[in-house]
């Protein structure tokens, strides 16, 4: 069997090149996204992105609104379908969504019929576990998110954290690879904000699991990611990836005094408003 | 305290009905006329109604034909409600079907459907299940076009297919608004239950109110209106409780803690 020279340009087999990408679990490969708007105009959203994501990496992708960074979240999640351009897992094109990909958004999006054992259930359920062995790992996971004792509460009669942290024990619970995490905590006050970003912070740094964070928060995305990409508006393009080169596991209340944290926000936010400038001059 | 509360507001809608039947019994002696007997009177006629096998054969006629006419609407309008809901097409296709139906008195059909069906049960039924199709429809669309679509990508990333999803995540989503529809479905059902049984006189609850009001035995015309209004307040309160058993997650959370203690 030919070995092929660029295996990054290879659409083909998953095997070869799943075996020469070993550390690549997506990569998103010139994607391109246009919306129909009314009439014969259309709005392209995404121009042009190419991105690898490797195995256990957490990356932010951090842009203004507007920028298309959710669209290219929901396209790894095979919720929208690329125009142009191919995104693919583990060497396979993603043409919809699948468990291998566990979505949280800023919504929560909880099934409020259920109760916070019944939503954390649900996608083990789905994959056939029965029901004992799926209620034993969901307590397990509902303890680990800091809601035992809420195990019969309606969504309904819980705050917005609580909500967030069913919806991530919910995606937890039937062992995606990727998280993709759309804004998700862009809906809470700061001091629950805060709280939950060092909770995932220690959720991730168990089991390390490839995660996808879109956010507009510099801070936010410095504090959590390995790598960041920042991204322009209209139509969005990687304008820079930073590599967050700060040690692990992380305890914010040092990081914010750590000059090399402050480099990287400031550094960052500099970029962010240059092509805020340079879409207003155009 | 709040037991004193609670037990006030258990007795209100008691204490509601007897204040109406007073205002009827005091009306009545004042007016003192042939065709407007006493509250006291017609309440006595109603166990002689219900207590003859005839009579009481034909308001258990009515029921079954308003379950029969009520069931099927119910188990054809919530599929189609959802799918109008969830695809734009499919409500491209029903919508004006739907909106030439809907502002037509569905009694005001009787004498056409009469023409092909008879005067017997399919007639009456088929009236039924139209007066209680369009609310159930259109609350179904209503709540399945509101359902988050972040919800239905969550279940798309857990493995759910499309029908599983219409099935398991629309559905239960829009529950509550479904049984709303459905609320109104069963009011509109006994409407159009004595409706159909006035023009198609031949048997059910209708058709004794209106053969006594023509015989001027207007004690059983008024039992009979009891008996009516009564038999809706039961069903209206027995689905209600229903409804509450089914959507108490949708509720305001005091409500849930309430019912749980």
């Amino acid at each position: 069997m030919q070995v092929p020279l660029r295996p990054e340009t290879d659409t083909g087999s998953g095997v070869t090149s799943a075996h020469h990408r070993a550390r690549a679990m997506i990569e998103i490969d010139r994607v391109s996204k246009r919306f129909e708007t009314s009439g014969r105009k259309s709005h392209l959203a995404l121009s042009d992105i190419a991105l690898t994501i490797d195995d256990g990496a957490f990356v932010s992708i951090l842009g203004p609104s507007g920028c298309g960074k959710s669209t290219l979240l929901y396209i790894v999640g095979g919720f929208v379908a690329p125009s142009e351009g191919i995104a693919r897992m583990k060497g396979a094109a993603i043409t919809g969504p699948g468990p291998d990909r566990g979505p949280v958004f800023q919504e929560f999006a909880l099934f409020p019929w259920k109760t916070v054992l019944g939503n954390v259930m649900y996608g083990l359920r789905q994959q056939g576990v029965k029901r004992g062995e799926a209620e034993t790992q969901s307590l397990r996971l509902i303890e680990m998110v800091g809601l035992k004792g809420f195990e019969h509460f309606y969504p309904k009669e819980l705050s917005g954290g609580m909500k967030q942290r069913v919806a991530i024990a919910r995606t937890l619970a039937y062992r995606p690879s990727v998280l993709l995490m759309d804004e998700p905590f862009g809906a809470l006050d700061a001091h629950t904000r805060t709280r939950l970003q060092n909770d995932l912070l220690n959720i991730w740094e168990r089991d390390r699991k490839t995660v996808l964070f879109v956010t507009h928060s510099v801070e936010e995305a410095v504090f959590l990611s390995d790598k960041v990409v920042v991204m322009t508006r209209a139509p969005g393009r990687i304008k820079e990836i930073v590599s967050i080169d700060l040690p692990r596991p992380r305890v914010r209340a040092e990081l914010l005094l750590d000059s090399r944290y402050q480099k990287y926000v400031v550094d960052i936010e500099r970029m962010i408003d240059d092509g805020r400038d340079d879409a207003e001059h155009s | 305290m709040t037991f004193a509360r609670r037990i006030i507001s258990k007795l209100s809608p008691f204490l509601a009905c007897l204040g109406l039947l007073a205002v009827w019994q005091l009306a009545a002696l004042w007016l003192d006329t042939e065709s407007f007997p006493t509250a006291w009177h017609a309440l006595r006629t109603v166990p002689q109604v219900l207590g003859d096998p005839e009579q009481l054969l034909n308001i258990l006629d009515s029921i079954r034909r308003m379950a029969i006419g009520f069931s099927l609407a119910v188990a054809i309008s919530i599929p189609l409600g959802l799918a109008m809901g969830r695809s734009a097409r499919v409500a491209a296709f029903f919508n004006p079907l739907l909106m030439m139906i809907y502002p037509v008195p569905k009694a005001a059909l009787m004498p056409i459907i009469m023409l092909w069906l008879g005067v017997g049960d399919a007639s009456k039924t088929l009236v039924i299940f139209l007066g209680v199709s369009l609310p159930v429809i259109y609350h179904a669309f209503q709540g399945a076009r509101a359902v988050e679509e972040k919800m239905l990508w969550s279940g798309a990333a857990m493995g759910l297919n499309g029908l599983q999803r219409m099935v398991r995540i629309v559905l239960p989503a829009a529950l509550p608004e479904i049984l709303t529809g459905c609320r109104t479905g069963l009011v509109l059902a006994l409407i159009t239950m004595v409706t159909s049984e006035m023009i198609a006189r031949q048997s059910g609850a209708g058709n004794i109110l209106f053969n006594a009001m023509d015989m001027a035995q207007y004690d059983t015309v008024f039992a009979m209106i009891i008996i009516i209004g009564a038999l809706g307040i039961v069903l209206d309160a027995a689905f209600d409780k229903l409804r509450w058993r089914l959507v108490k997650w949708a509720e305001p959370h005091q409500e849930i803690l309430l019912g749980a203690s």
